[in-house]
């Protein structure tokens, strides 16, 4: 392999350099817009479906601009169509409404302190700054949310939007409508993001398959998936890449992270896989965090993925309740702290011989929810009613005394405002208490759920090249295929925003 | 003289490409694809269409008469029977327990393909089981997917 000396690294330009460092390696080679003949022509180009695209594909469609959006998938809308619906919004109309006081500063600390202070803080400004032009957008577009805020685990208020369906479709749905009547945007699914195509040092399109389709039987469908016939696709003002985090990618989150089992579960659709990061990695992005996969801490043993117990342990359980070790009938966790705390303190329990923990709420703390989860989350049989504490304690094995015990002392804590114990805010909790019969018991498992590193944008959502220090000239980026944003963990409700007002943002200044 | 017969030749090469194309339909239209019961076996029909006695061509339409070549029909073919989503949705309200409507469901509406669950020559599948294994094993929701 030739020998990069400083000048010659400049001659090559970022590109060839990127080609050389990386060896023998057929597929990391851009393509260059010379030697291209173009299927279809196009101002911008965007890869996914998600929050991030649709946001940035009405915002560029909106200034006039012909768009294309590109999802392998043969559904719209990759993890935000599958997700809860919740979206943290600062100093939003809500809050307003209910006398919470917030302030950027508060959203900011909050999230800093659970992204163990490595989040990139100029990123999570934009996001609370802008959170409400999001929330505007999507109203435009015909989302419609819950009444109540709600106020989850790491907040230090009730900042949190619910989707009136408790469903990310309730803002997907609308957003896809909106922009499938609009006249300059093509959607295409099913094709599939292979590569850019370089004009010098500018991306100006893609190559794409067309009639791809995805197979999750294949363990690597990015690396061995041929299906499709190929396109090539102009993109004269830039590239937008949404495509979205990488849970699924079973070989390249073991490189981040060995720990995880090959088949550990994730809440995310199958498609969540790192291909197109790892293609703007070859192009000399900045990889930012990249090892700092996050494990949703609210899932279920019993179901796959995020299921119907998901929802009710954000909005129930954790926040009106408590999470006991199955073996001892102890509390032995903040309920309500920031994910990777949780998480970490509940592998404690089922790297224990699989000793899930045992979550529980009362009726009060279900009648102040949306019906419709405890409905869907019952009917399941994933969480199970329970006519007594006895009875529950049963049904899981706990040891009935210490379980009262627990029961009582937190009640106390939930009373005086004060958890001595954990620091649960139990000053937040409505004074909801574990009193009233039917009890509700839901077995509680980590599950693998966001990917917090990625790609290094700026505040502009433009890709910042490794070799230059500066933008890539014509890429953008945004939502979770994005990183340092949320640092080390994300806080509930935090995505969604990221993905609206950054996708935003993209399609602004392209 | 010479122009004349050009245009002679080139119009009898025309009807005879035209003819020959016009075979081709007929032959289509009438099964020129003797389904042997090695194909029947390779590709197997779901029961009502089976009982249909529906032939390759209905739906592999204008893909030539080697099933070995044939690609996945697009969806209109479906439709083309199966009228459209919204429809089907209606008609399977019945199922709608939860919202969980596979035709108009809340999380995709009426956007999903067909063959997301619907297979015609292999076991159909039901793709709400990634997240909702649960509902659908204790068949709260759905039976199986035809
Ligand atoms: C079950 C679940 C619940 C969640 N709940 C919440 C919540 O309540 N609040 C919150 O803030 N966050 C939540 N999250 C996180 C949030 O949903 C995601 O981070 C967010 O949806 C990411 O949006 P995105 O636009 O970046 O990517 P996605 O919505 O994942 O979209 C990316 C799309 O790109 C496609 N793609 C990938 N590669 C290619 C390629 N090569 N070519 C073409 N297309 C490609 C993918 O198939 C996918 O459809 C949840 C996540 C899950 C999984």
């Amino acid at each position: 392999m030739a020998k990069i000396t400083r000048r010659n690294f400049f001659k090559l330009g970022a590109v060839g350099a990127g080609m050389l460092a990386l060896g023998n390696n057929v597929n990391a080679s851009a393509i260059d817009s010379k030697k291209v003949k173009y299927d279809e022509e196009y101002d911008v180009v965007i890869i996914g479906s998600g929050y991030a695209a649709l946001s940035a594909g009405i915002t560029a469609a909106k200034k006039g601009d012909k768009v294309l959006l590109v999802e392998k998938m043969g559904r719209i809308g990759g993890n935000s169509v599958i997700n809860g619906g919740l979206l943290a919004v600062v100093n939003s109309p809500k809050q307003k409404v209910e006398g919470v006081q917030d302030s950027i500063d508060l959203y900011m600390e909050d999230s800093m302190k659970a992204g163990r202070y490595i989040n990139h803080p100029d990123l999570l400004k934009v996001i609370g700054k802008r959170g409400n032009d999001a929330l505007k957008l999507v109203e435009e577009c015909g989302a419609k949310f819950y009444d109540k805020l709600s106020h989850l685990g790491g907040h230090s208020v009730p900042r949190t939007y619910l989707a009136a369906n408790g469903s990310g479709s309730g803002i997907v749905l609308p957003m896809f409508d909106y922009i499938e009547k609009l006249p300059n945007v093509t959607v295409k699914r099913r094709t599939k993001f292979d590569d850019f195509i370089l004009e010098g040092d500018r991306v100006i399109g893609i190559t794409a398959r067309e009639k791809y389709k995805f197979d999750s039987k294949l363990k690597d469908d990015d690396f061995e998936n041929k299906s499709g016939t190929k396109k090539y696709f102009k993109a004269k003002k830039g590239v937008i890449l949404a495509s979205g985090g990488f849970s699924c990618d079973t070989f390249y989150r073991t490189q981040q992270d060995p720990k995880i089992p090959a088949d550990a579960d994730s809440t995310n659709q199958p498609g969540a896989t790192a291909g197109v990061l790892l293609k703007a990695f070859e192009l000399g992005a900045v990889p930012v965090h990249v090892s700092w996969i996050q494990f949703g801490p609210w899932a279920c043993p019993d179901e796959k993925g995020f299921g119907a117990a998901s929802n009710f342990n954000i909005n129930a359980s954790f926040r009106y309740g408590i999470s006991v070790n199955a073996k001892t009938g102890k509390r032995y966790m903040n309920e309500l702290a920031d994910r990777r705390t949780r998480a970490t303190a509940m592998f404690k329990l089922v790297n224990d011989n699989k000793n899930y923990p045992i979550n529980i709420c009362d009726q009060v703390a279900v009648d102040k929810i949306i019906p419709d989860i405890a409905e869907k989350a019952l009917k399941a049989g994933v969480v199970k009613k329970y006519n007594s504490i006895d009875e529950l304690a049963a049904a899981y094995g706990i040891p009935v005394a210490e379980l009262k015990q627990t029961i009582g002392k937190y009640n106390d804590y939930v009373k005086a405002g004060q958890d001595p114990d954990f620091g649960k805010p139990v000053d937040k909790t409505d004074g909801v208490l574990i009193a009233k019969a039917p009890f509700y018991g839901t077995k509680g498992v980590p599950k693998l759920h966001h990917t917090m590193g990625g790609l290094k944008i700026n505040t502009k959502a433009q890709v910042i090249s490794s070799y230059t220090k500066a933008p890539i000239p014509g890429l953008y980026a945004a939502g979770e295929i994005t990183g340092g944003t949320h640092g080390a963990s994300r806080l509930g409700s935090c995505s969604i925003p990221d993905c609206l007002v950054f996708g935003m943002v993209a399609g602004e200044n392209i | 003289m010479k122009k004349v017969l050009i245009l002679i030749y080139f119009i009898s090469l025309i009807s005879l490409i035209y003819a020959n194309s016009q075979k081709e339909e007929s032959n289509a239209l009438s099964s020129s694809i003797k389904i042997t019961p090695e194909i029947k076996k390779k590709y197997p029909l779901k029961h009502s269409h089976n009982k249909l006695s529906l032939d390759c061509i209905f739906c592999h339409v204008g893909q030539g008469v080697n099933p070995e070549n044939f690609e996945a029909v697009d969806e209109d073919k479906c439709l083309f029977c199966h009228k459209s989503k919204i429809y089907l949705a209606k008609r399977l309200e019945f199922m709608d327990t939860l919202k969980a409507n596979p035709h108009n469901s809340v999380h995709d509406g009426p956007n999903l393909y067909c063959d997301e669950c619907h297979r015609e020559h292999k076991p159909s599948v039901n793709m709400c089981s990634e997240c909702h294994l649960k509902e659908i094993k204790n068949n709260i929701w759905m039976k199986d997917t035809p």
